[in-house]
């Protein structure tokens, strides 16, 4: 029999390393470059990926924390490190991941979800889109599309291969986004920390949705996983994830806006808007890149990045962005683990304020809020791909 | 070339703690391991050159490479089709077996120093950070002290060549900066790292 364990630990250990004496022999792999020595022995390390889901049960969700009237539950359970969501036209969520190698459909069957694997095996399949009759899943190699797959769930076609990705796999599972021009809008992060990326990463790019017409539409993107389009303006806003090893507090991650294509911003010459990186940026200004709108805070790890267009929630969060914030690693203490809303009122600084929050408790992951989507009737969707679930955050007056 | 006096570096640090997750039962995975002991030993503990030790990996290490070689992302004739007869408690109870047996360093000739070389490479190169100092793994993350030198090697040398999958891409990232003369010194600090058990 399968016993349940709670594997808990905690944590706040006090260590004296004594470094001692250290040759300084080589330079360190472009990887790890602008890391301190003193931290060359940091256990800081990504956080665990277990490779089960965890029943619904025993998923921690009363810890969370909402604005009054808001309430959290597990709405599906059962899905192996959970990431980006679309809704297919007959009501079947997709869903990808990323070191699970999974897509699934999450079937409503009288308010008892099914979770049916559709395809596995694949490179970290984290986007997924839905249009006409058809799934598309971006893994790191391969733009993928399902037709008529709604209809097949149990007996998935073989997907049309659109377009082959750059090989590389650091910071390459990919978001998929329609655009309002009807492109598909994806990353292609920078394949390491911190490097002189080559040409073709560390940018935000579109192409037709049969895989024709590439372009790049915002460059100096170290590694987005989140993006949308505001619902008025119809403009690009994406969130970034800052370089590693630079220190508890820097640099942070940031929101972007890019009102057109053509934009750098920034990496990997300056951090944040505001600091020249000690390696790359030598010679350089930030002035010369377009600045994030917003800092969002030191290895917080921006993912789902969506705006409220429904009208459940309250009035004030009409057309207001909501990050999911999957939480640090490379930090001392935890920060993250929550999701945040930005007030982007034209003419105004933007407000950013706490949704949901108690991901952690001290040390203690207590879950991952990755990825958004929304619920026809205004309601919110939140995957967690530590625990394997979505979550349902709904809203009574 | 020069020396540099490092002062002593006071850390509080936070372990990548982590709650809930299913665990496997020893029992039924030491009755499920039967048929691999074949090749990586009754207790988990490798003799054949070339083959992996799995006592002492962590439980989700082992689940993990299970997975891959289920859904077809990671392919031996051996490994491929046991694998695909697996079911998730399967893989979770054998998982547990092997992360509760002792491991063992093993015999073999390593080059001093190669490995006292490897040593200082594991630090520059951040090794210990994920595979932690004592190189015993944690999570996810493999233990590599006292592991098949062969296998090591191997295995190394296909991180850096990209024809190995690994979960994150990170290890074929790290392996980009190493020479070959590297890949061999690591290799030989690894398998000569006393194979404690983990905490």
């Amino acid at each position: 029999m399968l016993r349940i364990a709670l594997i808990s630990v905690v944590v706040a250990l006090t260590n004296v390393f004594a470094l001692g004496l250290v040759q300084a022999q080589q330079p360190p792999p472009a990887w790890q470059q602008g890391r301190p020595p003193e931290l060359s022995n940091s256990p800081l390390a990504p956080v665990a990926a277990p490779p089960t889901p965890t029943p619904a049960a025993q998923i921690p969700v009363n810890k969370v924390k909402l604005p009054p009237g808001f309430k959290i539950t597990v709405w599906a359970d059962g899905i192996l490190n959970a990431r980006q969501m679309a809704w297919g036209d007959k009501g079947t969520l997709f869903v990808g991941s990323r070191v699970a190698g999974n897509v699934y459909a999450v079937v409503d069957r009288a308010g008892r979800r099914e979770v049916k694997v559709v395809a596995k095996g694949l490179v970290m399949p984290n986007g997924v889109v839905f249009k006409d009759g058809a799934l598309y899943v971006a893994d790191i190699p391969r733009l993928l599309k399902y037709e008529n797959i709604e209809a097949n769930l149990d007996n998935p076609p073989a997907p049309k291969e659109l377009y082959t990705f750059p090989k590389e796999a650091h910071h390459n599972w990919r978001f998929l986004a329609w655009g309002p021009d009807s492109k598909l809008y994806f990353n292609m992060g920078a394949p390491c920390n911190i490097c002189m990326p080559p040409d073709t990463h560390a940018n935000i790019s579109r192409m037709n949705a049969d895989g024709t017409g590439f372009e790049y539409v915002a460059h100096g993107v170290r590694n987005s996983v989140g993006a949308d389009f505001h619902p008025v303006t119809k403009e690009l806003y994406f969130t970034s994830h800052g370089r590693d090893w630079a220190g508890d507090d820097f640099p942070n991650d940031t929101l972007h806006h890019a009102p057109r294509k053509g934009l750098h911003f920034g990496w990997p010459y300056c951090h944040q808007g505001d600091t020249v990186d000690p390696d790359f940026g030598k010679g350089r200004s930030c002035s010369e890149f377009a600045p994030p709108l917003l800092k969002l805070g030191p290895h917080i790890a921006p993912v789902g990045t969506r705006f409220y267009t429904g009208s459940l929630f309250p009035p004030e969060y009409k057309n207001r962005l909501f990050i999911a914030q999957k939480g640090s690693w490379n930090r001392s203490q935890k920060l993250g683990y929550r999701v945040m809303t930005v007030d982007l009122k034209p003419g105004q600084p933007p407000k950013y304020e706490v949704f949901a929050e108690g991901f952690h408790e001290g040390g203690t992951v207590l879950g991952r809020p990755t990825y958004i989507e929304w619920m026809k009737d205004g309601s919110m969707l939140l995957s967690d791909d530590f625990h394997g679930a979505i979550y349902h955050i709904t809203y009574q007056r | 070339m020069s020396l540099r006096l490092m002062t002593l570096a006071l850390f509080v640090w936070t372990l990548a703690a982590v709650s809930s997750a299913q665990a496997g039962d020893v029992d039924a995975g030491r009755r499920k391991a039967e048929p691999c002991a074949a090749c990586h030993g009754a207790d988990g503990n490798a003799t054949i050159v070339g083959m992996p030790s799995l006592a002492g990996q962590p439980a989700w290490f082992t689940h993990w490479a299970l997975i891959k070689f289920r859904d077809g992302r990671r392919k031996d004739p051996v490994m491929s089709p046991f694998a695909a007869r697996l079911s998730d408690v399967d893989m979770a109870d054998l998982s547990a077996y092997y992360a509760a047996q002792p491991p063992r360093r093993r015999p073999q000739a390593v080059d001093a120093a190669k490995a006292a070389a490897g040593k200082e490479l594991a630090s520059l190169h951040h090794c210990t950070s994920c595979h932690r100092p004592d190189l015993s793994g944690q999570n996810q993350v493999p233990r590599l002290a006292g592991q098949d030198l062969e296998y090591l090697l191997k295995l190394l040398r296909a991180y850096k060549a990209q024809t190995a999958g690994d979960l994150e891409g990170l290890m074929t990232q790290a392996a980009q900066p190493l020479s070959a003369a590297d890949i061999e010194n690591l290799a030989h600090f690894m398998a000569t790292s006393p194979a404690s058990p983990a905490p």
